[in-house]
């Protein structure tokens, strides 16, 4: 089983530097997601791995073998491509044998992997068709089978659910965890979507401006993120950000004045005191984090209401502008323009400094 | 009212070629006193063209010529068109720029130069010399060139990662893919070929190197043409562009329902 590891690599397209100076280990059988937004550097990152872009600086080893020259054929990945890519001119069955069949791989031999990766997919009655013929989802499958009959040691993929309807996506995305654990590959998986990032990945990999911001675990991503990137992009609902200053450093932790909210004072337990007084701080609250019990209190206004059934988001204000979302069970009855005290555990709080590194 | 408009549209293109056909069975009095119901003299005129030309080797030259000149210009342009979108670079882009300029230089003014050229190269009154002007055809290059922007770039990523060459990718996935712009690219670089008048007429001397463009040209030219011969002559001369644009027009029609879909 083969892991892939990306020292120091850097892309320029000219004097545009598009990735700069990323490190990364894949483990064997890994399953990892680069999420980020738009123009982040996550498909080019991921073409240079798959050899369709040439790697401006760095190293990059594919089961520990150095592979920066080596041609895409011969990495031992195969690649699933956004717009699926299939051949429009090949039947189904031509379009998963064609690798093979310029591999020079005998005829029966490809009939014999071809029918295989059919019968995973579950794509018999489609063989003889066009990709023309095929519905988007049809086609996702037929280019995951195009994958598949290949035999590589590592899966990529570049966003491969975002041209299908949301309710496909969630059918597809649980048939790429199963597919996952019955052909025990690495993947590598690029996507904005964290939702799939959060539910498929073992390692999610958050990038930003052609840098890693940060690599966990999703639990880990969504619990410690390092700084207010992460946790901006990590959650949906998304965090809430509000700006506070240090008001006293003590051993028992930072107290920070909340200016927006009646210069409310709250003390967060920190062992880590390096920030001095005096300084801007942003805390951030998780809208799942409120509850009627919690020791931090906002006393709001509500603007809007969202009901999605069994959860609603409650979108509060006190008036200077900055809404916090609070995502509540509770909030069923609730009308825009009642007030609306929301308490939160300041235990949960995420702490960040003036750069939006994490402190707490 | 728009029906009006559209039949007096059509009535006035498909007229002439009616009124060929119909010149074809007239001797060339009646042609020239407005005649325009059918007449006897078909077979006559067929014979009397015969009697005047060789029509075997006319037809045989104008197709040989335009046959070798479309499969030459399709292969250079289309690998050009392909070049030149997908190789993109700054220097490519100025050759590209350069080439497109030289579409303004008439063919008039490289008239003498290329003959000078042709007689440099021993090739004056041969097939050749008709052929090779023709095969870097700017204007098909350009039509490649747009084409190819349509061409899906993820393909030749898929192709790469299954392993083809770049020979293999132009022959195994962007030919078959855009098949019907090849097919439109044949209806006219054939057509274009095969009505090709001016060239031929300066580079070929002798009678058994005419096309079928020319020999139809030098009937009209004599003291007193004899107009039935030039419309059978005509006609048959108009047949195979016809057949080609009928053949192809129902592959390109499958080719866009087929592939790009
Ligand atoms: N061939 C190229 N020449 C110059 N710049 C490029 C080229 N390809 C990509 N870029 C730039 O590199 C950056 C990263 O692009 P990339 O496609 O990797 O983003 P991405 O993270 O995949 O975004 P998306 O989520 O929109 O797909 C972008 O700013 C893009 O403009
Ligand atoms: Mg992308």
């Amino acid at each position: 089983m083969t892991g892939l590891k990306l020292s120091n690599v850097r892309k320029t397209y000219g004097v545009l530097e598009v990735i700069k100076d990323v490190s990364l280990e894949v483990k064997p059988k890994e399953f990892v997601v680069f999420v980020g937004p738009s123009g982040c550097g996550k498909s080019t990152l991921l073409r240079m791995i798959a050899g369709l872009e040439k790697i401006t600086a760095g190293d990059l080893e594919i089961g520990g073998k150095r592979m920066n020259e080596v041609e895409p054929s011969k990495r031992g990945i195969a690649m699933v491509f956004q717009s699926y890519a299939l051949y429009p001119h090949l039947t189904v069955r031509e379009n998963m044998g064609f690798a093979l069949r310029f591999a020079g791989v005998p005829k029966n031999e490809i009939i014999k992997q071809v029918d295989a990766a059919a019968q995973t997919l579950e794509l018999g009655a489609l063989m003889d068709r066009r990709p023309g013929e095929l519905s988007g989802g049809q086609r996702q499958r037929v280019a995951i089978g195009r994958a598949i009959v290949r035999k590589p040691e590592v899966f990529l993929f570049d966003e491969p659910l975002s041209n299908l309807d949301a309710e496909l996506r969630v059918h597809m995305r649980i048939e790429l965890a199963r597919l996952h654990k019955s052909l025990a590959a690495t993947v590598i998986y690029v996507t904005h979507d964290q939702v799939e990032a959060m539910t498929l990945a073992d390692k999610i990999v958050v990038m930003r401006n052609g840098l890693i911001s940060q690599v966990g675990s999703p639990l880990d991503v969504y619990d410690n993120p390092d700084n207010m990137f992460v946790a901006g992009f990590i959650g949906s609902p998304k965090i809430n950000f509000i700006k506070g200053v240090v008001d006293g450093v003590s051993k028992s932790g930072l107290t920070v004045v909340l200016p927006g909210y009646q210069d409310a004072k709250v003390t967060f337990a920190t062992k880590n005191s390096s920030v001095p007084v005096g300084d801007s701080v942003t805390v951030g609250l998780r809208p799942q984090h409120f509850n009627t019990t919690g020791k931090m209190k906002f006393k709001l206004n509500v603007e809007l209401v969202e009901h999605l059934g069994g959860e609603s988001f409650v979108y509060a204000g006190n008036g200077s502008g900055d809404l916090i979302t609070v995502a509540t069970q509770e909030g069923r009855g609730l009308k825009s323009g009642q007030k609306f005290d929301a308490h939160i555990d300041p235990a949960k709080a995420l702490l960040f400094d003036a750069n939006g590194q994490r402190v707490r | 009212m728009v029906y009006t408009l559209l039949s007096i549209a059509a009535f006035v293109s498909v007229f002439p070629f009616l009124w060929l056909i119909v010149g074809a069975t007239n001797i060339s009095s009646d042609i020239l006193s407005g005649k325009t119901t059918p007449g006897h003299a078909l077979f006559d005129n067929i014979v009397k063209l015969t009697q005047q030309v060789d029509l075997v080797q006319l037809f045989y030259n104008s197709t040989k010529i335009a046959v070798i000149s479309t499969i030459l210009t399709l292969i250079v342009a289309s690998l050009a068109g392909y070049g030149f979108e997908i190789f993109k670079s700054k220097f490519s882009e100025r050759v590209f720029a350069g080439l497109l300029a030289m579409l303004s230089v008439p063919f008039a003014a490289l008239m003498i130069p290329l003959f000078v050229t042709m007689a440099q190269l021993h090739l004056i009154n041969t097939h050749t010399a008709v052929i090779l002007p023709t095969v870097a055809s700017i204007f098909v290059i350009f039509y490649f060139r747009q084409a190819s922007k349509s061409f899906p770039m993820e393909l030749r990523d898929a192709a790469r990662v299954d392993g083809l060459r770049e020979w293999q990718i132009f022959l195994f996935v962007y030919m078959p893919v855009m098949r019907s712009t090849y097919a439109a690219a044949t209806i006219i670089t054939f057509m274009a070929s095969w009505n090709n008048y001016l060239w031929p007429l300066i580079v070929l001397q002798t009678n058994e190197m005419k096309t079928i463009t020319l020999a139809v040209a030098s009937l009209l030219s004599a003291y007193v043409p004899d107009y039935g011969v030039v419309m059978v002559a005509t006609t048959l001369a108009t047949l195979p562009t016809l057949l080609i644009f009928f053949i192809l027009q129902r592959q390109f029609v499958q080719g866009l329902l087929g592939s790009l879909k």
